[in-house]
């Protein structure tokens, strides 16, 4: 009676882990965790904005680039009905500057300049993308726009600004983030410019309510 | 099924309802995030190193995940109790000599990186936890599935 009972709990118990684990794997997946914010440097637009875009960018991808200046443009036509949180996804396997590139970037912003600094690398990341020394473009560029660049130099290399784009590949991993762009427009997927476009149309009524 | 409850029959539902609830939302909160942020909190602990706390921060959600949903559902109600309660002595021991060490520590990690009470808080909370695990432990037969096997 009892190895039945044990049996019988032991089954329900196998359920209900199997169960569990599907699961969490799907709400994965289908990104239905809650979403890391951004640091405010990188976080464009109202917090209440009905329009919320993640974006999940590499900054020596041809793709991110053309979809940067789609983004600047939506920014403009939609304004506070918009609000875009900017991720680091970059593709370390082609691209190797690419995670040097995106801690300049963040400690740009910590002074004030990731949007300036970033268009400059999306600009010219043929010059910079396959250097085989590391570029002087991030030097040239933190000059150009008045940053401090000794200080830009200590925090690319400081532990926190590592582990701050380690947590955004992180999680882009776990949401099954494979290429990019990838955009997550009020928690749907949408790979590259034109897939962008076609989300945000979905909820153009959304954007229009709220345009000033 | 259970028949007339008495008081200790609802202490230890309620017992294992929110012992098994806490469990569920914590581990789902961290199983929904990259394992890497739960990692870092663990690190700051300094017990583990940062192979071990990745290695923690991989298994542990799902952890107490799993016995969260056991306990709640009553499924060997009294081992599904032990092992929160043995999980929740290990959190309290890490928080307790974190606490002791005065480690600079803004986030427990124990429900996900936006969560930032004290450790003296989250010590606290955990000895409320653990009383209400041994309530469970001791008492939560009541509307479980280890009750309704029984019937079967």
């Amino acid at each position: 009676m009892t190895d039945r009972k044990n049996a019988r709990l032991a089954a329900l118990a196998g359920i209900i882990i199997f169960v569990s684990t599907i699961a969490v794997l799907l709400a994965r997946q289908f990104n239905l965790g809650p979403e890391r914010p951004a640091p405010d440097f990188r976080t464009f637009g109202p917090k209440t904005a009905p329009v919320q875009i993640y974006e999940y960018t590499d900054f020596a991808c041809p793709a991110c680039r053309h979809a940067a200046a789609k983004v600047d443009e939506m920014i403009k036509i939609f304004g506070p009905g918009l609000r875009v949180s900017f991720k680091h996804y970059p593709l370390l396997r082609i691209h190797p500057w690419s995670f040097h590139a995106a801690a300049y970037a963040d400690c740009a912003g910590e002074q004030g300049k990731f949007r300036e600094y970033a268009a400059l690398l999306f600009e010219t990341q043929e010059k910079w993308g396959q250097a085989k020394e590391k570029p002087k473009e991030f030097e040239t560029y933190a000059a150009r726009l008045k940053l401090d660049w000794p200080k830009m130099q200590a925090c690319s290399e400081a532990p926190e600004t590592h582990k701050r784009l380690k947590l955004d590949m992180a999680e882009a991993d776990l949401k099954g983030v494979n290429a990019t762009p990838t955009f997550f427009v009020n928690g749907k997927r949408a790979v590259g410019a034109g897939q962008l476009v076609d989300q945000a149309r979905k909820f153009d009524n959304l954007l229009r309510a709220a345009k000033p | 099924m259970n028949g007339k409850l008495e008081p200790k029959d609802i202490l230890g539902l309620i017992a294992r309802l929110a012992v098994g609830g806490v469990f569920i939302y914590a581990g789902l909160l961290k199983a929904l995030a990259p394992a890497e942020e739960f990692g870092y909190a663990i690190e700051s602990y300094k017990v583990f190193n940062a192979q071990l706390s990745l290695w923690a921060a991989y298994t542990a959600p799902w952890l107490e995940l799993y016995a969260g949903l056991l306990l709640a559902a009553g499924v060997f109600t009294r081992l599904s109790a032990a092992f929160s309660g043995v999980m929740l002595l290990f959190f309290e021991a890490m928080l307790g000599q974190a606490w002791l060490r005065g480690l600079p520590i803004t986030s427990c990690g124990c429900f996900g990186s936006g969560y930032g009470n004290s450790l003296a808080h989250e010590f606290t909370q955990n000895l409320v936890f653990l009383a209400l695990a041994w309530a469970a432990f001791k008492y939560g037969s009541a509307y479980s599935a280890d009750k309704a096997v029984e019937t079967l």
